[in-house]
């Protein structure tokens, strides 16, 4: 019996697939929150160890109750609308970024058959999804009336529209070899993928690139460092984020971080082998899905922290360089690749 | 050759890897910085933090109001106005000192020629209101109270050297 | 003509100047303490050594050294670097190093002197001398450690103030500065001493510990305390006037200035009119600006072509201009400025006016006082009477009760008719004078046939002849010259105007009128201080002090002077041109001035002479006016002359002078 069917054994079809669903959701979404929080703590004192400094360390044991001070604290301050702002847009903008955010986890495996909505075109979905939120960014930045903002939200959409492009070459590599776009399926057929024996795209030396490209784009389609042109403070102020204070400022982070882990779960999932252990060793397999894969998220987050604290900021037209001049003919390129192995491989000639 | 290995650097991020590699290095090493409020770095007898006003052991305020202070603060954050005191003497009716303005540049001290006005040790003197900042004659005097030991064993210190 | 050389370069030099004078022709400064331009020579600083050959092979005090021809002078020889920096080194054994506490800091000659010229440090472990401090009055304070006995305040007390109340005491290291009794100085210029004072060992004792040098605003000035006219600089800080200095004005003041001058400001702060009020139900209520004018746009209304301005002592000619135009715009034509009823003809300014020049009467000698207590009216050409008598022996005579001039004067009588019939030796010094002068002041002028009198006697003995005018009429409000030249003279005076009872009246500052005359008048007193006028007044429009406002002055001579603001009005008051204006919108008359500069424009077309800075030329046109003048001289206008004006009333200072220098003199004559 699954979860949704004890919850239609008592409370009837319809309600009871409605309750089941919404558990399911504060399943996902409160833990993510908490995740949120821990996660941003991980990057400060990521961050601060590779300058050499000890990062948030007061508040709670070693510093851990941090975001939550750091939470208590927006909360209770006042949202401050500007004057001239176009004040529905203005408060509507970082909701969109947080919903946007959060829905796009409907269709993750944390582990086999744990998916809220195992949908077979979930990529699609995935894609569709993360690219509304781009509309947070640019309505922030237009609702704001306000110049950094405004430029902060130019180049946001550029920014994103470019890196989808070449993401959407890789995942279709992904899908071709995957011949599917549901991500449980996806997972499941890294199983063994490299010699019988590695799980995961990744370890595939044909689709490695991909997985590197991928990572880069992740980053850039995320604006994390060194792709965090949005927010460049020494251009931008704070970007599209510049007029915001309070919980709405908040709403804007959570949503950033949770689209953080979001693309770290996706990097797992369509190269690393998603809940599988890295080698289809059995006694691995005694190990939860769930914990390999929170594993991985926290192996590529650490990357995530890692470059940010590596690499300096791109210049904007380097940027668009690397997108448009670089990854997306390489992309376009291995597409051709993968299709051509596949055809010769799988398909015949 | 070179062009080749040029290439090669360039697809394998080359660069990136040994970047990312200092960085992990750093990950590990022993942390530059202290744990703040409850370690200390020492200071030096010289340290010009907050201000405070001096009295003499027999309890005499020091500051005589010359006005040396005011003349040569580049920021013009002190104000002082004087007038003879009942017993003929010169003292400050008012001596102000906008905290938000100061720079902490220390030549009021060097500038006193009683050793009134000085920067002690202090350096947590943070408000909640920028009004709080503002100090008066009478906040200034009692930071010298409270002070008085740090401060004139800072002196001491610091004596030879002049 | 002597030829000198100064360091190299040859110069030629007026017959009788010192080698100091020499030097500073030819643009070398010396340091001096004890020199002064205006003072005679003392000679004992030793500052001002100077290397000079012919003569003996030291180094000569370059300020008691007559410049002769062939002289070779060097300013900047080791030896002269050397001299200096050893007269340093002495002057400061025994200088206390209290230069935090000196007021004089920052302007102080041996701060600076030592700094250029000293050596740096000190080989002397010995004890300081310490002297105990002098009671020099209500005015200069005193330490008298840090004195170097240049003698300076000696020498300006004996020679410019004329009293002899500050001398040396004992001698060598134990020399003392005293006034000997330690009485209060009884001098009006006592404040010079400070000026003068290289040190800090004389400082003013109202400023004491107030401010330094260098947080004050300079601002220059014209005095209001007399008619002299003062050119003064005033120091304020923030919206404050802190203290008021002379500046040179050869022609005026030359570098003094009198105590009421010095020391009036701090009433500045006091007793102001800083918002409107209106009288309702007899009392005075605090209102608005748009109601005040109102209330008095309506009064004008209803009074017609009835209206009246007076003007007090102090205000400015673009006040009284200003307030002229308002009222004959409303048709009004009554202006009067003698307050306290004075009725003298002035169909010619020359006839009223102080012909001589002030600085002229140096030069005088047979002097004539006719009614006028110069010391208390205009203490500053008291000065110049004090010069002709001590440098040239001028013979001075005075009808009018007895006072103490600080030289001496012949009284001849309190009489006005011994004008007519003057003792033989009089007569005989005025016809042998080459240059006689007549000063006729406000004492006489008010009795009946005075003014004609002194006419006569001026006409009798021709002392207006070619270069020399020798009749001088002397006001002692500073808004007199200025207000005739703007026509505020009614005939038969204020009494006069009083009985053609205005409906409307305008008072600028005008404190010294007998408000009882006007007890059926809409009185509006426009002025700065809450005094008698502000007291009787049924409108106060609230207006600024000479302090706080640009104005143009003319001085007894009719020297025509310009000041400029130093601070700014206090509270609602506003710069009393402005109030004018501000009235002729309500009554319908626009006055055609927006600004400051369009209204001395529209003043300088209606009195051209008051269009340019400098002497105005009344030329020499007396009416015949009676001559017969019986009258005796009962006293003179000036009582107390720390209290002279609303500003001084306020001031505490000037009280405490009136208490201790008038009422203290009257308490102690009583107690003999």
């Amino acid at each position: 019996m699954t979860f949704t069917q004890w919850f239609q054994s008592w409370g009837g079809e319809a309600f009871g697939w409605f309750l089941a669903t919404t558990v399911l959701i504060l399943m996902i979404a409160l833990p993510l929150m908490l995740a949120v929080a821990m996660i941003i703590y991980a990057d400060r004192k990521i961050w601060a160890a590779m300058a050499l400094r000890r990062g948030p360390n007061v508040v709670g044991p070693l510093g851990l109750l941090q975001s939550f001070a750091d939470g208590l604290k927006v909360m209770l301050q006042e949202t401050i609308i500007p004057s001239a702002a176009n004040r529905g847009l203005f408060l509507l903008a970082p909701i969109i970024t947080f919903t946007v955010a959060l829905i796009v986890w409907a269709v993750i495996p944390f582990g086999p058959g744990m998916v809220l909505a195992d949908i077979n075109v979930g990529l699609l979905y995935l894609l569709a999804a993360s690219s509304l939120g781009v509309y947070g960014v640019i309505i922030s930045g237009w609702a704001s009336n306000s110049k950094y903002p405004f430029y902060s939200a130019l180049r946001a959409a550029a920014q994103m529209v470019s890196y989808e492009v070449s993401i959407g070459f890789v995942l279709i590599s992904v899908v071709l070899w995957a011949d599917s776009f549901n991500l449980s399926k996806i997972v499941l057929e890294q199983q063994g993928h490299v010699l019988g024996f590695f799980n995961g795209f990744g370890f595939n030396p044909l689709l490695f690139p991909m997985a590197v490209v991928f990572l880069i784009s992740a980053l850039a389609e995320t604006a994390r460092a060194p792709f965090d042109l949005t927010e460049a403070e020494s251009e931008l102020v704070a970007g599209y984020q510049t007029e915001y204070s309070s919980m709405s400022f908040a709403l804007f982070w959570l949503g950033e971080y949770a689209n953080v882990i979001l693309m770290c779960g996706l990097n797992a999932i369509l190269f690393w082998g998603g809940w599988l252990p890295p080698v289809d060793w059995a006694p691995l397999y005694a190990v939860p899905g769930i914990i390999w894969f929170f594993s991985k998220i926290l192996i590529f987050f650490f990357i995530f922290s890692w470059i940010k604290a590596t690499v300096p900021r791109f210049r904007y037209d380097q940027l668009m360089r690397l997108g448009w001049k670089v990854f997306l003919p390489l992309s376009l390129i291995w597409v051709f690749l993968v299709s051509g192995y596949l055809m010769l491989t799988r398909y015949g000639a | 050759m070179s062009v080749i290995a040029h290439y090669i650097k360039t697809f394998t991020l080359w660069e990136f890897v040994k970047a990312h590699w200092l960085t992990l290095k750093y990950f590990f090493k022993p942390k530059a910085t202290i744990n703040y409020p409850y370690e200390r770095n020492p200071l030096s007898p010289r340290f010009r933090g907050e201000h405070a006003l001096r009295r003499y052991p027999n309890g005499e305020e020091r500051c005589i109001a010359c006005k040396l202070c005011e003349a040569v603060c580049p920021a013009l954050a002190i104000t002082i106005e004087a007038e003879p005191r009942d017993d003929g003497s010169r003292r400050t009716t008012r001596y102000d000192i906008d905290m938000t303005k100061c720079i902490y540049c220390g030549f009021c001290q060097e500038a006193c020629p009683v050793d009134a006005i000085v920067e002690g040790p202090n350096l947590e003197f943070s408000t909640e209101t920028r009004e709080e900042l503002l100090y008066d004659k009478a906040k200034l005097l009692a930071n010298g109270d409270r002070w008085e030991r740090a401060i004139a064993a800072n002196i001491a210190a610091d004596a030879p050297y002049r | 003509m002597p030829k000198v050389t100064v360091d190299g370069t040859e110069i030629e030099v007026p017959a009788g100047a010192t080698v100091l004078q020499a030097c500073e022709l030819a643009g070398k400064e010396i340091p001096r303490f004890c020199y002064h331009e205006r003072l005679s020579i003392a000679g004992n600083c030793r500052m001002c050594l100077v290397e000079v050959s012919p003569g003996p092979p030291k180094p000569q005090a370059s300020c008691a050294l007559p410049a002769t021809e062939g002289q070779v002078i060097k300013t900047d020889s080791p030896m002269v670097k050397k001299a200096r920096e050893g007269v340093m080194e002495f002057l400061l054994i025994n200088h206390p190093l209290d230069c935090p506490i000196c007021d004089q800091g920052g302007e102080c000659d041996l701060q600076d002197q030592s700094v250029a010229y000293g050596k740096g440090a000190s080989r002397y472990d010995e004890n300081k001398r310490a002297v105990t401090e002098k009671y020099m009055g209500p005015i200069v304070k005193t330490a008298m450690t840090r004195c170097i006995q240049c003698t300076r305040c000696v020498r300006f007390a004996e020679e410019v103030a004329g009293v002899e109340e500050i001398g040396a005491i004992y001698r060598g290291e134990n020399m003392q500065i005293t006034s000997y009794l330690e009485r209060a100085v009884s001098s009006e210029l006592s404040g010079n001493v400070v000026d003068l004072c290289p040190v800090g060992a004389l400082t003013s004792k109202p400023y004491a510990f107030i401010a330094r040098p260098w947080e004050l605003k300079k601002t220059p000035a014209i005095d209001v305390m007399d008619a002299v006219g003062t050119n003064i600089r005033l120091d304020s800080r923030g919206r404050q006037v802190l203290r008021a200095l002379p500046r040179i004005n050869e022609d005026v003041n030359e570098e003094w200035a009198s105590d009421k001058t010095r020391h009036a400001v701090d009433g500045l702060i006091h007793r102001r009119l800083d918002r409107p009020y209106v009288r309702k139900g007899g009392k005075l209520v605090a209102v608005d600006w748009a109601e005040a004018l109102k209330v008095v746009a309506d009064a004008a209304g209803k009074a017609g072509k009835s209206v009246a301005a007076i003007a007090g002592d102090m205000v400015d000619c673009e006040t009284m201009f200003a307030a002229r135009q308002l009222v004959k715009s409303l048709g009004g034509t009554m202006f009067e400025g003698r307050q306290t009823g004075l009725a003298y003809d002035t169909s010619s300014l020359s006839a009223v006016n102080f012909n001589t020049g002030i600085a002229n009467v140096e030069n005088a000698d047979v002097i004539l006082l006719v009614g006028s207590d110069l010391r208390r009216e205009a203490p500053l050409v008291n000065t110049r009477v004090q010069k002709a008598v001590r440098k040239k022996g001028a013979k001075v005579f005075a009808i009018g009760p007895e006072t103490d001039l600080t030289y001496k004067a012949e009284f001849l009588g309190t009489n006005l008719g011994i004008l007519g019939k003057l003792p033989k030796a009089v007569s005989d010094a005025f016809k042998a004078a080459e240059r006689p002068v007549i000063i006729v002041g406000g004492g006489a002028l008010r009795y009946e046939g005075a003014h004609g009198a002194a006419l006569a006697f001026a006409k009798k003995f021709k002392l207006v002849r070619k270069d020399w005018n020798g009749f001088n009429v002397l006001h002692f409000a500073a808004a007199r010259m200025g207000g005739l030249m703007l026509g505020y003279a009614y005939d038969g005076g204020i009494k006069a105007l009083a009985a053609k009872k205005p409906k409307l009246a305008f008072f600028l500052g005008a404190d010294e009128v007998d408000y009882s005359l006007f007890a059926d008048t809409f009185k509006v007193y426009v002025g700065h201080h809450g005094d008698a006028g502000a007291h009787a007044a049924d409108v106060i429009l609230p207006g600024a002090a000479y302090s706080e406002k640009p104005g143009t002055y003319v001085n007894l001579e009719g020297r025509v002077q310009r000041g400029d603001r130093a601070v700014f009005a206090p509270g609602d008051a506003r710069e009393d041109w402005s109030i004018f204006r501000a009235l002729s919108d309500l009554t319908g008359k626009t006055l055609p001035f927006d600004s400051f500069d369009a209204l001395r424009v529209e003043m300088a077309k209606a009195v051209p002479a008051l269009g340019r800075e400098g002497l105005a030329d009344y030329g020499w046109d007396v009416p015949a006016l009676p001559e017969k003048a019986s009258a005796d001289i009962a006293d003179y206008p000036i009582k107390d002359f720390y209290l002279t004006n609303a500003i001084c009333r306020a001031s505490e200072t000037m009280q405490r002078c009136s208490s201790e220098l008038v009422k203290g003199e009257e308490w102690l004559e009583a107690a003999e």
